[in-house]
């Protein structure tokens, strides 16, 4: 259609696919009263757009935090960046970005330029809280030819409406320079993820992907020797010392080269040669820096800023929050000397209705996009220690442990116990 | 000016066209097969259509019994009941020998037809006949047996159900999946995953079948019950899509229990996510999760791995608990009895007849929407937030949604199957939806 060719990339839902393929449509004349509703929808008049966040209360922090310990507000938004991977390539991301309190709010146009992070800001809450979560579409930075709007999907919500639910098909995205607020009644405890979903292959292959968690009602009490759990599970059966957000993504560098260089996007040809842990390869994975990813391609904005090094004193009982957002392929991870105990599922505990616990001993998990798992490994197993003990949790997907054509590297990090 | 008329009266016909297509209740709440303990199957050609227009050559397996056998994708869904003995009957119009097998069933006997590796085959032009006890219910795949991993490719492959006989189906549900009242539901829905390489489909057409190099094979294509991309929401038998008869579309209303019966076809694992809310996953392979002394096994999940070859039953609901405003909306309606502009309008629990969750009734909308200039909007999109109340759109935006429901994308979560050969939005999507209660619903 010729209205798409003013605009090569977009495939946005304002064009129903349905009436695209239809050969009706492709016949010229219908261009130009399209082109003239098109552009009063899509507000090339409007002076509408504008930053701002909606929050009952007061932020107190950069957590966001309010004066009602009940309610907590966030600010994030979606643009454009550049990440580096283990073996120095840059690669052109989307990402989101983590504003929340800052202000002047218009100033966060600028401020969060270029500064979309891989992995996505780590978003952590707390079970009964009233979530505001507010999402600003900043314009592309390297593709000025670009109007693509964002959301914010919760993978795992549940009973979603779907307003809040960020799929764009079925819903509402936000535009550049303009905000949307998501409400959440932050649901069962466990481990989530979020991602935009608009276009999905496209903004989830170019990184728009983030660890959530929500932390349950039971943390504080003492069960089991412990008062960090990862559910409300009533008898500390799935209590921690220490927890991890393991996010397992990978990325197509040609796809991302293609993106910067205004070319089709090669959906068809996807193909992940980067496997990566909270947003690096390995040995970046264990490098203890959260200010990794700055280049001067992207104004050195550190991007990467999630280590995904796991250290822990001898006895410490470790939670892995490991959660897949992959867009090509399953992965399994394994820890071949500590064993994991799998005690919950995509944000659900592992026990039936009739009460009896389903965790298991495992030295392996795998994981597809939008799945994932709680896993403990208790590391009073290796007995009592003098010096600090390596140990390794990695893809058995054997290939996968490289970073390009780098041969070793990619989905690997390090749990390092320390001696008391 | 003559040709922008003439063109304004095509947009008006096209969106009449969808209105017609999504208008009443088109999109069924059932599974759509054939029933019986005698089916008479036919391997033949034909083609389907793929979302970005493609016409694809195919093989598959037609229903002969009727008075005209057209060939479909997948193969139709046979229903049949425990405890019974099925007979197949297969004849050949392909110019390969072909079989069925039946993975999961007791007793499979062939006669007829000539020796093959896994099972007796019908020859070109010839035909064999497949005995089996469907002694368990549940969900089953059934797909050639001969040169699977071409012909299953090439189409061969349906779904079988096997209704259970030694349950009753508690009043207001629609039936049971397996002999327990667990697996009662009120709605249920096929879900039949398949990849597909178009190259292989294109050199068997020109009669090159030795040339098809598995070792090679890359799916572009991906479809739920034969139909790629927004195909798959188009209802059940759409006089456009004549090959491809099964929806995906599920229709529900709030608390209503929904079985999914997803299957796993061709040769990839999809890791399937349901949008709205998360799902158990009751049985595999036919079986139930259940322990012996009745434990329940069953899986909560909101993304499940379906297999190939696999069969996987689970069961999805939507309340709407705990939004924290009132989805229903701010038209008059009550909640137990309550209405909504009451001064304390919230109760405890549901209202028995809406199932609205009645704690959040008449909370208001928490934050407000931007600017319409400022939002893109999606086709199922009704316009507001509110389940039942559509809201005013843009012109030319929306209109797939006149009833307003909530819709819900359940789809694979390899982004890089929501595609059709490098177009997206396409491949492995469909929705499903939450209607209000006054929406009519097709009964099962």
């Amino acid at each position: 259609m010729k209205f798409n060719k003013l605009m090569p990339n977009v495939r946005t839902t304002r064009n129903s696919p349905i009436t695209e393929r239809s050969a009706i449509m492709s016949k010229a004349g219908f261009t130009i009263p399209f082109l003239l509703i098109s552009v009063f929808v899509f507000g090339v008049f409007s002076s509408e757009a504008a930053v701002s966040v909606q929050c009952p209360y007061t932020i107190i922090d950069d957590e966001g935090n309010t004066t009602n310990p009940n309610v907590i507000c966030k600010h994030i938004t979606g643009g454009d960046g550049f990440a580096t991977m283990a073996d120095g390539r840059v690669i052109y991301t989307f990402g989101f970005s983590d504003v929340t309190n800052q202000l002047p709010l218009d100033q966060v146009l600028v401020t969060a330029e270029l500064d979309a992070r891989l992995s996505a800001p780590v978003i952590k809450v707390k079970e009964g809280q009233e979530f505001y979560l507010t999402l600003t579409t900043l314009p592309m930075s390297m593709r000025p030819d670009l109007f693509d709007p964002h959301t914010v999907h919760w993978h795992g919500f549940p009973n979603a409406a779907t307003v809040f639910d960020g799929e764009p098909m079925a819903s509402i995205a936000i535009n550049p320079n303009a905000s949307l607020t998501y409400y959440y009644q932050v649901p069962g405890p466990g481990t989530y993820m979020y991602h935009c979903h608009v276009e999905a292959t496209e903004h989830m292959q170019m990184g728009m992907l983030g660890n959530l968690y929500v932390t349950p009602l039971q943390d504080g009490q003492l069960l089991n020797g412990f008062t960090q759990f990862a559910y409300s599970d009533g008898d500390g059966s799935t209590g921690y010392t220490k927890d991890y957000p393991i996010q397992i993504t990978s990325i197509d560098p040609k796809f991302h080269d293609a993106n910067l260089n205004v070319q089709p996007l090669p959906f068809a040809a996807m193909e992940d040669t980067y496997p990566l842990i909270n947003g690096r390869g390995y040995p970046e994975t264990i490098n203890p820096s959260n200010t990794l990813g700055a280049s001067p391609e992207n104004n050195f904005k550190p991007s990467q800023n999630l280590p995904s090094l796991i250290e822990a004193k001898e006895g410490d009982v470790i939670l892995l929050r490991i959660s897949s957002l992959a867009t090509v392929r399953f992965y399994t991870l394994i820890s071949p000397s500590l064993p994991m105990k799998v005690v919950g599922k995509d944000a659900m505990l592992l026990r039936g209705t009739t009460g009896h616990n389903l965790y298991y001993e495992t030295n392996s998990v795998t994981i597809g996009g939008g799945q994932s798992a709680d896993v403990i490994i208790d590391t009073s197993v290796i007995g009592d220690i003098t010096t600090p003990q390596r140990f390794f949790l990695y893809t058995s997907n054997l290939n996968e442990l490289s970073n390009d054509q780098e041969d070793f590297g990619g989905m690997m990090t390090e749990i390092v116990v320390s001696p008391l | 000016m003559i040709t922008i008329k003439k063109n304004n009266i095509l947009e008006v016909l096209v969106i009449l066209a969808l209105v017609f297509i999504f208008g009443s209740q088109q999109a069924d709440a059932k599974i759509y097969g054939i029933s019986g303990l005698t089916f008479n199957l036919r391997a033949m050609k034909g083609n389907i259509i793929a979302d970005d227009g493609k016409s694809i050559f195919m093989w598959g397996f037609a229903n002969a019994a009727g008075v005209r056998t057209r060939f479909q994708y997948p193969g139709p869904t046979l229903i049949v009941n425990q405890g019974q003995s099925v007979t197949v009957n297969l004849t050949n119009t392909l110019p390969v020998p072909v079989s069925i097998v039946f993975p999961g069933q007791t007793n499979v006997n062939a006669a007829g037809g000539v020796p093959g590796l896994l099972t007796r085959e019908a020859p070109p032009g010839g035909s064999v006949s497949y005995t089996f006890m469907a002694s368990e219910p549940g969900t089953y795949i059934y797909y050639s047996g001969t040169r699977p991993e071409l012909q299953v490719e090439m189409g061969m492959l349906g779904a079988l159900i096997v209704r259970p006989t030694a349950v009753t189906t508690p009043a207001g549900f629609a039936g049971c999946a397996y002999n327990h009242v667990d697996s009662c539901y009120h709605r249920e829905y096929l879900y039949l995953l398949s990849d597909l390489d178009h190259t292989i489909h294109d050199l068997v057409l020109l009669n090159k079948i030795a040339d098809v190099d598995n070792s090679t094979a890359y799916p572009v294509y991906w479809f739920i019950n034969g139909r790629s991309g927004l195909d798959s929401v188009a209802k059940n038998f759409a006089p456009y899509l004549p090959y491809q008869p099964y929806s995906a579309l599920a229709r529900m209303h709030p608390s209503e229990k929904v079985l999914v019966r997803l299957i796993g076809g061709v040769r990839d694992l999809h890791p399937q996510h349901m949008h709205g809310n998360q799902h158990y996953v009751i049985a595999r392979d036919g079986r139930i999760l259940k322990g012996p002394a009745g434990e329940d096994l069953s899986e909560g999940l909101n993304t499940t791995t379906v297999s190939p070859g696999q069969t996987t039953d689970a069961l999805f609901t939507w309340t709407g608990e705990n939004i924290g405003w009132d989805v229903y909306g701010t038209a008059l309606h009550t909640c137990n009895g309550i209405p909504v502009n009451d001064p304390s309008p919230g109760s405890p629990g549901f209202d028995p007849v809406t199932k609205e969750y009645c704690p959040d009734h008449g909370k208001p909308f928490p934050v407000a929407l931007p600017d319409q200039n400022d939002l893109t909007y999606g086709i199922f999109y009704s316009g507001s937030p509110y389940m039942g109340s559509p809201g005013a759109l843009p012109p030319g935006e929306g209109g797939l949604n006149p009833t307003a429901g909530l819709f819900f994308m359940w789809h694979s979560h390899n982004e890089k199957e929501l595609t059709t050969n490098n177009i997206f939005p396409g491949g492995m999507m469909t929705w499903a939806s939450v209607e209000h209660p006054s929406v009519i619903l097709p009964a099962e």
